[in-house]
């Protein structure tokens, strides 16, 4: 396994030089400076090479070290009062969260065709070469960083919390990889590239680290006996991964790799999976289809068979805030504090339901979808390109794509509407009837801004990468200026009403614009 | 030595693509694999290596000791688009692959020496696989597949973007090399396929078929395929 282990990280340090003198060719500077016969010579590698370990462990360190303190100025900035308690809060959900989504055994790479098709590595000791190398590297860039955060800024001088946490990450990326594989040999896929399973768990998860924000926070004693309860998990995950003998065969039936290396670039192709028609929704009911005819038959045609990206992972996300506001009412009827803090979160801090509403609307995800599975393909032709096309099929578009993204938020604004009727305190009718429409409002926006913002900027290039700045722009514009509109504290009468306004005012400026420009606007790159 | 190809069948949801196929490949051949587009010759050889899950069928590799299971060792497999890892050279990319292998290589030559096979240069070998024609890249994956002596070579479609220079180095080390195993070449090429194919098989109505060539000449050997090839379109 060393042997492995040594030849992986020599062809890992080779390809890194070569890449980087490959770079430094293509420069105007360096280009004279060496000749065709550079990845020849011994000693430029050597140097090359002794920089490029030194710059790709700073750059780990680095890395890990912006992670930690990404959590820790958050909670400086955001609970200053309660910071020991909301950065191991913060912490222990996002370490949970790492386990379902950071792993590593099954991805897809470069790096793992190479070796075990290549270079025909034996690949049971490949994984566990990888196992072990990952763990290790980890630990090792985990001490040390959770040491400086946990032991030195927040609870000097005890070392506790540190071994704490050194051993929960290790325990959950164990347990992580050991249920990732297992879920590939039940379901032939791995989970997270099915995104209505992904979403809500990112979802949930993240949503969950906010929670200090209604003083609610994971107990010490929950993290302590979580990663008490986890070691012999992980031990028994240690076991099972060593134990499996069938890598090779399991990695080739990741049919995706060759499409991977075929498509060139692995993030085109998850871009790909992602909006990818379901095998279920293959099939149309042709009575649905009956009585349409021209563009509203495409476009039922498009809806029903993106049926998983969009109308069943709304529904999916209508029975998640269902279950949420059961709780949430469960816990203000049994705890008066509860009862307090929700109904005030409702009142004054409305306004984190922007962040919601933009997190939970399926408008960026079925622009893709749009555009990998549908224009991509129409745009070549001339009558798809009629000005009077594009603006028909934009009206039907938006109609369902409204439609669609309402349904979470009827939920969610009954849910309020009850959750203030709940409430101790007595609420005026304008408060019930501002706040429903207010994230029925939100709802909508989304919708509308998504679709003009691609009628208007045609983002993606055949491949689906992102290509014109512009959109990558608006897009960030439009996160910095949702999560700073969650700052408001206004109350949930005036924000509302503020809300209404101004999303009356961008739907008809925005549709004015998409009818005016986007006959222009809309075509291929 | 024989490749037995015991039921196979693989469809894709519905669709059926190949369909209880049972056929024997034997040592020594070189095998033409011929069928219309899309009609599953890539599935076919998918399948022998292991790379998607079949739903029915058994392979075996049966000599003078024994019949055993086919093992993805036993499989060299050459894909039609070559995939190599850009940012080593050649000789790296070769020395490295030697490091790995050494113990399961028989009879280990010198690197040159396997240069030497696929006719690249000294400044080719030094250049990165980046910076290498569809051709020289097709050379190191081929080779890389000879060097491992897996008893069954597969070949997808690998000398259609050749040079003609190329093209017949390539069909010499082929020819070179048939004695100890079993190839197999999937081509549209119905020339390639006469002139370097011991025999040629039709993957037709989901089944593989022997084309038969019976003291044909060329000519009439080649109407026969086609004519079996159009067949399968009337089906």
């Amino acid at each position: 396994m060393i042997n492995i282990l040594i030849k992986s990280l020599e062809i890992d340090i080779a390809y890194a030089v070569n890449s980087f003198i490959y770079i430094l060719r293509k420069m105007p500077i360096f280009k004279d400076l060496f000749t065709d016969d550079v990845y020849n010579s011994k000693i430029i590698k050597k140097i090359v090479g002794f920089f490029g370990i030194i710059i790709s462990i700073s750059r780990a360190i680095f890395l890990k070290f912006i992670y930690f303190f990404v959590i820790y100025f958050i909670t400086y900035k955001l609970f200053p009062n309660d910071m020991v308690k909301a950065f191991f809060h913060i912490y222990f959900i996002l370490t949970i969260l790492g386990m379902f989504i950071n792993n590593k055994l099954l991805n897809t790479s470069k790096k793992k065709y190479f070796s075990i098709v290549l270079f025909n590595m034996n690949a049971n000791e490949f994984f566990r070469m990888n196992i072990f190398w990952n763990l290790l590297t980890s630990t090792i860039l985990n001490s040390i960083i959770i040491y400086i955060f946990v032991d030195k800024l927040l609870i000097s001088p005890t070392i506790f919390y540190t071994i704490i946490f050194i051993i929960l990450s290790l325990n959950v990326r164990l347990i992580g990889e050991t249920l990732n594989i297992l879920y590939f040999k039940k379901y032939k896929y791995i989970w997270y590239t099915n995104s209505s399973l992904y979403f809500p768990i990112l979802i949930v998860l993240l949503g969950l680290c906010f929670l200090p924000y209604i003083n609610i926070f994971v107990p010490i004693k929950i993290i302590e006996l979580t990663t008490l309860i986890t070691i012999p998990l992980a031990a028994a995950s240690i076991i099972y991964l060593l134990n499996i003998k069938n890598y090779r065969q399991m990695y080739k039936r990741l049919v995706e790799m060759t499409d991977v290396m075929n498509e060139k670039n692995e993030k085109d192709y998850l871009k790909q999976a992602m909006v990818e028609v379901k095998e279920k929704d293959k099939k149309i009911d042709t009575s649905i289809l009956e009585k349409k005819s021209g563009y509203d038959l495409f476009n039922t045609i498009f809806f029903e068979r993106h049926k998983e990206i969009l109308l069943r992972s709304a529904k999916k996300y209508a029975i998640i805030a269902l279950i949420v506001y059961c709780i949430l009412g469960y816990l203000m009827i049994n705890y008066s504090n509860y009862n307090k803090s929700i109904a005030e979160l409702l009142h004054i801090k409305l306004s984190i339901f922007i962040m919601i509403m933009f997190f939970i609307n399926r408008g960026a995800i079925i622009t893709q979808a749009m555009f990998f599975n549908c224009d991509h393909a129409m745009l070549r032709f001339n009558f798809y390109r009629e000005p009077q096309v594009i603006l028909e099929l934009f009206k039907k578009r938006l109609t369902t794509v409204v439609k669609v993204n309402l349904i979470p938020a009827i939920i969610i604004g009954i849910g309020n509407i009850i959750l203030l009727n709940i409430s101790t305190n007595n609420y005026s009718l304008l408060t019930y009837i501002t706040t429903f429409l207010f994230i029925i409002c939100l709802s909508i926006f989304f919708s509308v801004h998504y679709l003009v913002i691609y009628y208007l900027l045609q983002p993606f290039d055949k491949d689906m990468q992102v290509k014109k700045a512009s959109y990558s722009f608006v897009t960030l514009i439009t996160y910095i200026i949702t999560y700073m509109l969650t700052k408001l504290v206004l109350t949930s009468e005036i924000l509302s009403i503020l809300g209404i306004v101004f999303v009356l005012l961008y739907i008809v400026i925005s549709l004015r614009i998409v009818y005016k420009v986007s006959p222009r606007t809309f075509k291929l790159n | 030595m024989k490749l037995e190809i015991i039921n196979l069948c693989k469809t894709y949801g519905e669709k059926e693509v190949l369909k209880n196929i049972n056929f024997t490949f034997e040592e020594g051949k070189i095998y033409g694999l011929l069928g219309r587009n899309g009609v599953g010759k890539t599935t076919f050889f998918n399948s022998l290596n292991g790379d998607i899950t079949i739903n029915e069928g058994k392979f075996y590799l049966e000599n003078e000791y024994g019949r055993n299971r086919l093992n993805t060792q036993d499989i060299g497999y050459v894909v039609s688009t070559p995939i190599v890892p850009e940012f080593l050279t050649g000789r790296e990319f070769l020395q490295f692959y030697l490091d790995i292998n050494k113990q399961k290589i028989n009879d280990l030559k010198d690197i040159d020496y396997y240069f030497d096979l696929v006719k690249l240069n000294k400044n080719d070998q030094n250049i990165l696989l980046k910076e290498y024609s569809h051709g020289m890249k097709n050379k190191i994956q081929i080779l890389v597949n000879i060097i491992a002596n897996p008893k069954v070579i597969l070949l997808d479609e690998p000398l259609t973007s050749l040079d003609i220079v190329v093209q017949e180095e390539m069909k010499n080390l082929l020819r070179k090399i048939k004695e100890n195993h079993i190839i197999i070449i999937s081509t549209h090429i119905l020339e390639l396929a006469t002139d370097l194919c011991d025999e040629i098989v039709v993957l037709n109505n989901k089944k593989l078929e022997l084309i038969e060539k019976n003291n044909l000449n060329t000519k009439k050997y080649k109407d026969k395929i086609i004519k079996t090839l159009k067949d399968e379109s009337n089906d």
